[in-house]
């Protein structure tokens, strides 16, 4: 299963576009060439910076020759219109093929080699490049290099025109192809390849990815763009010098790399405009320049190794957090009369060893029923329940950490099936419920099965839209059916599309129709998915397979039929004990939610099974 | 055919640069040997020493001042070296990534140390002065008495370094370390102290070496790039599963490269001392004298 929505459908859509916007706009501010010529660095700086990510961090190749494919491509360039006096659009087109062979021919040693040899190989490769584009000195100018390239023109203009304007958005457009196919690169079968051989090279292998064809590929394609920019940077600058192989280059685009933080296509492109802005103002102070960009690569792989990514990531969820709470406290002061109006009674706050949760309680009557919502949902999903038991029993639910109006809680300590059933038990305790009856919904299924398994009070325990699981991670893939909304539902951060297509999947509901749980979906703590999702490892499953065994405890398994996540079939061949009807039952056409989609059938069955309790 | 004394010369002034760049060279291999990472602030090690010789020389002068140059440059590179360690390795040894971490660090370490010297020395050539003079000619051909001085010291510190790590209790223990990290921690030995000291040990041979390097040409602040390059080569060619593995390299380098100097040029030399380096990985990796495990 893969989950790969269009770009236009992300997070990062607004921000990318946003950002294009700003540099596309920017020069036409900021006049002075001083200014573009800073940007056109930091764009050629963000091309080798990002497509060395190709190779070193999705393909985890080490290659240290990536800075002459730069080099390759700005004295081919050099050469090409200089020299043999190719029009210089084409020579500039032309300029990556030969970093491309270079790259295709690197690919044979480093087929051979591994960890730190492959680095000494590729390193010494460039050297080697250098030693010959130094020893050519007839067509390479030497030491001294190559001067005055033609300049790129259209027509009779001067790129170099206006303040360096043509230029500043050539360079543009190279860093937007370049992004556009790296974020494609990494999406495609090749990407995923290329990330297979570096995770677990024999198992990639073993699948049938061509590993020499792959190495080859990762090494041409992270050489494309790297030679188009010293293409560039030949037509812009007019000067190919040997510096470009040396240490300093490779330090800054390494450095520029590591602060962005490796695998991410993003990152490096923010740490190429800071490192490279860093070292135009560090400018006036020489030798210190290199000296505070080395201690700061140095700090930043010692004390936050995953980088300013990592960083933004960790700023993203502590706005998430804090949004939510704010939502969260805003709906528990304003919200109350819509929820009361729904459930028909008032929900209040009761404290539970995981932190404070919404509580709505009937409160009249001696048999009790408890029902536990799912994933990014809340508890007014039980509301046509509500409407129907609360005359003969005593129905209660509650809003889980981090949902509907319950405040967060700590991503590490609560958001956990184990503490979720945990808080079922105090509130069992605290308000005095007894031997409860547990029903549960999807994720609250699983807390359902969990405070039965734990020893707990209960006299029944019914479960929807949950597909029993005895060993994990295995039975994931049989109980459930494979579909991209599973990916969401661990998902951290939502993009607003994402978050309307998982509201209307789970409750099979169209926007408008169910306000408080279109909400809830946005209210809900995006830790609160990825912790309960990530930690589903540590549930004691054999427990649960032993108390549906068992049959001790009375039982029932009610369904919608279309249900779009969980495996039927599976559901059916699992060993019950004692389960209501024999079998899992099914409600009508509904779907993954059955008791708020055909809550009239489902709440008649429902009736029926707690009619069987004594 | 060349004649007899310029086949005599090539050969002497190969078999010297082999002296030195075995000193590079060793102080590599015992890095990477016994940490398993590679030091690219290597060759700044060099410059730093023969700077710091220099900087000695300037206020002491004649032999007298030559031996305290030497020998002040070599205990604080000891110094420098073992500091280093627990900045650019000690925080991440235990990380997956230590083998790139390293490298990254180590290029930093490479860019201050030699900024450092732009700062402090400024980027003018400068030249130790020998402390001897004078040359022997034998079979015809003239080799200056200061390079068979250097030879001959730089052959004898390979030597003691060889007995200082087979003989002694502390050399003992920097092999223990270097072939089995776990085996050597619960036998009680410090291993992170041990480490620091091989950086230590190895940072010393550089400084040697660049005092030597520093007093037979001149020095400025990039000094350090081409025995950086050289001693990466050799440490290839030749691989590490020896003690002399690399030793026996760097004298087959030294060789090949003056009698590419002589026959193709300066600039030609290096192309092809990279090129034999390549084809050895390619056809050997583990290098010329090498096993596939890698051992002090």
């Amino acid at each position: 299963m893969k989950y790969a929505p269009p770009f236009h459908r992300t997070n990062g859509f607004m921000p990318v576009l946003l950002a294009l916007l700003a540099l596309v706009v920017i020069p036409l501010f900021f006049s002075g060439t001083y200014a573009r010529h800073t940007l056109i660095l930091v764009f050629i700086y963000a091309i080798l910076a990002s497509n060395w990510d190709i190779s070193l961090g999705l393909g985890g190749v080490f290659n240290f020759a990536h800075i002459a494919f730069f080099a390759l491509g700005l004295y081919s360039y050099g050469i090409m219109a200089k020299i043999m006096g190719i029009d210089p659009w084409i020579a500039l087109l032309l300029a990556p093929v030969l970093a491309i062979v270079f790259a295709a021919m690197l690919a044979i040693p480093v087929l051979r080699l591994e960890g730190i040899y492959v680095i000494l190989m590729t390193f010494a490769a460039a050297q080697l490049m250098l030693q010959i584009v130094v020893s050519q000195s007839e067509y390479t100018g030497g030491t001294s290099g190559m001067v005055l390239l033609p300049r790129l023109t259209i027509g009779e203009y001067r790129l170099s025109n206006d303040g360096r304007i043509g230029y500043y958005y050539l360079a543009l457009l190279l860093l937007a192809a370049s992004t556009a196919f790296l974020y494609q690169l990494e999406r495609s079968a090749l990407g995923r390849a290329i990330k297979a051989l570096r995770d677990n090279k024999y198992y990639a292998i073993a699948r049938g990815v061509p590993e020499g064809r792959i190495r080859l590929l990762t090494l041409c394609a992270s050489a494309i763009f790297p030679g188009l920019a010293g293409g560039f940077y030949g037509a812009y600058l007019r000067v190919a010098s040997p510096d470009v192989f040396g240490l300093g280059f490779l330090t800054i685009t390494l450095s520029i790399l590591l602060l962005g933080g490796i695998s991410t296509l993003w990152g490096s492109l923010i740490a190429a405009f800071v490192i490279t802005i860093l070292t135009q103002v560090l400018g006036d102070y020489g030798s210190w320049r290199n000296i505070i960009i080395a201690v700061l690569i140095i700090a930043v792989v010692v004390v936050y190794p995953g980088g300013l990514h990592a960083a933004l990531q960790e700023l993203w969820a502590a706005e998430n957090r804090v949004r939510t709470n704010l939502m969260a406290a805003f709906r528990r002061h304003f919200g109350a009369s819509a929820r009361a109006a729904a459930m028909k009674a008032p929900d209040r706050l009761v404290r539970t060893t995981h932190g404070n949760v919404s509580v709505c309680d009937t409160g009249q009557g001696d048999k009790v029923i408890v029902c536990i919502h799912g994933n990014s949902s809340c508890k007014e999903v039980f509301r046509h329940q509500f409407a129907a038991f609360r005359r003969d029993y005593r129905i209660i639910a509650f809003d889980l950490p981090g949902h509907g109006a319950s405040p967060n809680g700590n991503p590490e300590r609560d958001y956990n099936v184990e503490a979720y059933a945990e808080i079922v038990r105090d509130l069992v305790d605290a308000l005095e419920l007894g031997r409860p009856i547990v029903f549960g919904w999807s994720l609250g299924g699983y807390i359902g099965l969990e405070y039965a398994a734990a020893g707990n009070p209960i006299s029944a325990l019914a479960i929807c839209g949950t597909s029993p699981i005895n060993k994990f991670p295995d039975d994931m893939a049989r109980g459930y059916i494979a579909t991209p909304h599973m990916e969401l539902a661990g998902k951290r951060f939502h993009s607003p599309h994402e978050k309307s297509q998982y509201a209307t999947h789970t409750v099979g509901m169209k926007k408008g129709q169910e306000p408080l749980l279109w909400q809830a979906v946005w209210r809900t703590d995006g830790q609160a998915r990825e912790q309960a999702f990530s930690k589903l490892k540590t549930i004691n499953w054999p427990r649960q397979t032993r108390l549906m065994r068992d049959g001790t405890l009375p039982f029932a398994m009610i369904n919608g039929p279309n249900d779009p996540f969980i495996n039927h079939e599976y559901c059916r061949s699992f060993h019950y004990g004692n389960i209501w009807g024999g079998a899992a039952q099914n409600v009508g056409n509904a779907g993954h939610a059955p008791f708020l989609e055909d809550h009239k059938t489902f709440n008649s069955m429902f009736r029926e099974f707690l009619q069987t309790l004594p | 055919m060349i004649s007899l004394d310029t086949f005599l010369f090539i050969l002497a002034s190969g078999v010297l640069l082999g002296g030195l760049y075995a000193l590079m060279a060793t102080g590599l291999a015992i890095v990477w040997t016994t940490l398993g990472v590679f030091n690219f602030a290597h060759g700044t090690f060099v410059a730093l020493g023969a700077y710091i010789a220099w900087q000695v020389t300037q206020s002491v002068n004649g032999g007298m001042g030559f031996l305290l140059a030497a020998a002040l440059s070599v205990i604080m590179m000891y110094g420098i070296g073992y500091l280093l360690h627990f900045v650019l390795i000690k925080p991440f040894e235990r990380n997956a990534n230590l083998v790139l971490l390293a490298v990254i660090t180590t290029l930093a370490a490479a860019s201050i140390i030699e900024n450092h010297i732009l700062i402090g020395w400024g980027p003018r050539d400068k030249q130790i002065v020998p402390p001897v003079s004078g040359a022997i000619s034998a079979f015809g051909a003239s080799i200056n008495i200061y390079d068979i001085v250097v030879l001959a010291v730089a052959l004898f510190s390979l030597l003691a370094m060889a007995l200082f790590l087979r003989r002694t209790s502390i050399g003992r223990a920097m092999r223990a370390a270097a072939q089995n990290r776990e085996v050597a921690e619960l036998m009680g030995l410090n291993v992170s102290r041990l480490y620091a000291m091989t950086i230590g040990l190895s940072a010393a041979t550089a400084a040697l070496a660049g005092v030597f390097a520093g007093s037979l040409r001149f020095i400025n602040p990039t000094f350090g790039t081409d025995p950086l390059m050289k001693a990466l080569i050799i440490v290839i060619l030749g691989g590490v599963a020896r003690f002399t593995s690399p030793i026996y390299a760097a004298f087959i380098v030294g060789i090949a490269e003056s009698v590419s100097v002589y026959f193709l040029g300066l600039y030609w030399a290096p192309a092809v001392l990279f090129a034999m380096m390549i084809t050895v990985l390619l056809i050997k990796p583990e290098g010329l004298f090498g096993h596939r495990s890698r051992t002090l």
